[in-house]
């Protein structure tokens, strides 16, 4: 993987190191990098977009802790061998949190209840229940 | 008790801290007792309005003027009374740098190698030829942009432990700035070295400052970590029929024509935010630094 595949938006409400963990998250679930593919290091991605290598340690780290990247010694960071088949139900459903959060600030605002929004979403997803 | 005591003393190897720090021009009051403290390897970006006070308070935690109260210490000394040990650890750029102005950079590099036992006779090179200095040229006769450049590149080449820089974008171009602040982010991450610099350029300070502060009306608001800023405070909206409980609080509140109302809050110990947001029609704003920075300055 290059450090160009990141986009890093220094100006958003995100700060900078969950951007990395979410877009690593995206590029490994949709298959565009590979179990065992090495990451770049973090002093590419901190030289190559001008940021704080402190911020990507953290961001490595955080994917590290929640199993999207395994340290293999002596060679740095690599997207975890586990792959995407064993992704559990929860990691899954957390990709979708912020969206999630998105639309529950959003029905908090036209002051629409939890249940409303459930029924819609069911049917959404062709749920008949 | 004995142990508070000595990590109190041991305290002394933080690269810059000031106490209580108060100054006034004309009796104006510029800085109103400012606490601030710098951890190794930490990149503090000061934040705060053209005439808030950033190069005097710069200027005060060096050394360089002495405040009218408070004190501030440099590598544990008094940073009215450094050593010459301390003195070539640190590097400062000022807004307008001046000095030496009869010499050309190559003879002013030539001159600083020899105070400055890290000099990197390399570096200055290359940068002077990336940064297009001429470098035989006397250095009253560059443009502000170029005699800020050298500056930049001196302060670098001398490889420091503790670098502060005032306003240190306003002469580079997007792709010089850029070039500085991939070198600061490195030397920081990487060398340990320590960085202060003031900008009201927020984005600049969004990638490479590790802990930012504002500095408004003389105090220092929200020294924290630049991650933890961004996700600890927001923009509590609140329409009209709600408006009366913004929380006691906030840090800034702004009344609209409509009467509804904006502040900023912070999340509590527990991450939540305050009771007000549950209300009906509010509405929390993730900001990004330089509206957080408006919101509260404004």
């Amino acid at each position: 993987m290059d450090a160009s595949l990141l986009t890093i938006q220094p100006a958003s409400p995100e700060p900078i190191y969950r951007q990395i963990v979410e877009q690593l998250r995206r590029l490994i679930a949709s298959g565009q990098l590979h179990a065992g593919e090495l990451l770049p290091s973090v002093r590419d991605v901190a030289g190559f977009h001008a940021i704080n290598p402190m911020t990507v340690s953290r961001a490595y780290g955080l994917a590290e802790s929640e199993g999207l990247l395994e340290r293999l010694r002596g060679k740095g960071m690599a997207v975890a061998s586990n792959g995407h088949a064993t992704h559990s139900q929860s990691q899954r459903l957390a990709l979708l949190d912020p969206q999630l959060s998105a639309v529950a600030q959003h029905a908090r605002e036209l002051e629409l209840s939890a249940d409303a929004v459930m029924r819609r979403l069911h049917k959404l997803m062709g749920d008949s229940k | 008790m004995n142990a508070v005591l000595k990590s109190a003393a041991n305290d002394t190897a933080w690269p810059l801290q000031a106490r209580g720090i108060v100054h006034a021009y004309e009796g104006r009051y510029v800085l109103q007792g400012v606490d601030l403290t710098l951890a190794p390897g930490s990149v503090l970006g000061l934040i705060g309005r053209n005439g808030a006070g950033k190069s005097t308070l710069i200027r005060a935690l060096l050394g360089l003027l002495q405040p009218q109260a408070g004190e501030a210490f440099v590598f544990g000394e008094p940073a009215l009374r450094m050593s010459d040990a301390s003195k070539v650890r640190i590097a400062y750029v000022p807004q307008q740098p001046d000095a030496l102005a009869w010499l050309s950079a190559a003879q002013m590099f030539d001159y600083l190698s020899r105070f400055y036992p890290k000099w990197d006779r390399a570096y200055a090179q290359r940068m002077l030829d990336r940064w297009q200095i001429v470098p035989n040229k006397v250095m009253a006769k560059l443009s502000p942009g170029e005699r800020q450049r050298v500056d930049l590149i001196r302060a670098l080449a001398s490889q420091p432990d503790l670098l502060v820089l005032d306003e240190p974008v306003a002469a580079l171009d997007p792709v010089a700035r850029r070039e500085l602040l991939r070198e600061i982010a490195l030397r920081a991450g990487e060398q340990g070295a320590t960085v202060l610099f003031s900008t009201h350029i927020v984005s600049d300070l969004e990638r490479v400052a590790s802990d930012i502060a504002f500095l408004h009306e003389g105090k220092l608001l929200l020294h924290c970590a630049t991650d933890d800023t961004k996700e600890c405070y927001a923009r509590l909206w609140l329409p009209a029929d709600q408006a009366v409980h913004v929380p006691a609080d906030a840090l800034s509140r702004r009344r609209h024509d409509d009467g509804s109302v904006s502040c900023v809050v912070a999340r509590d110990a527990g991450a939540r935010w305050p009771d007000a947001a549950n209300r009906p029609g509010a509405r929390i704003d993730a900001l990004g630094l330089e509206d957080l920075f408006v919101e509260i300055a404004e």
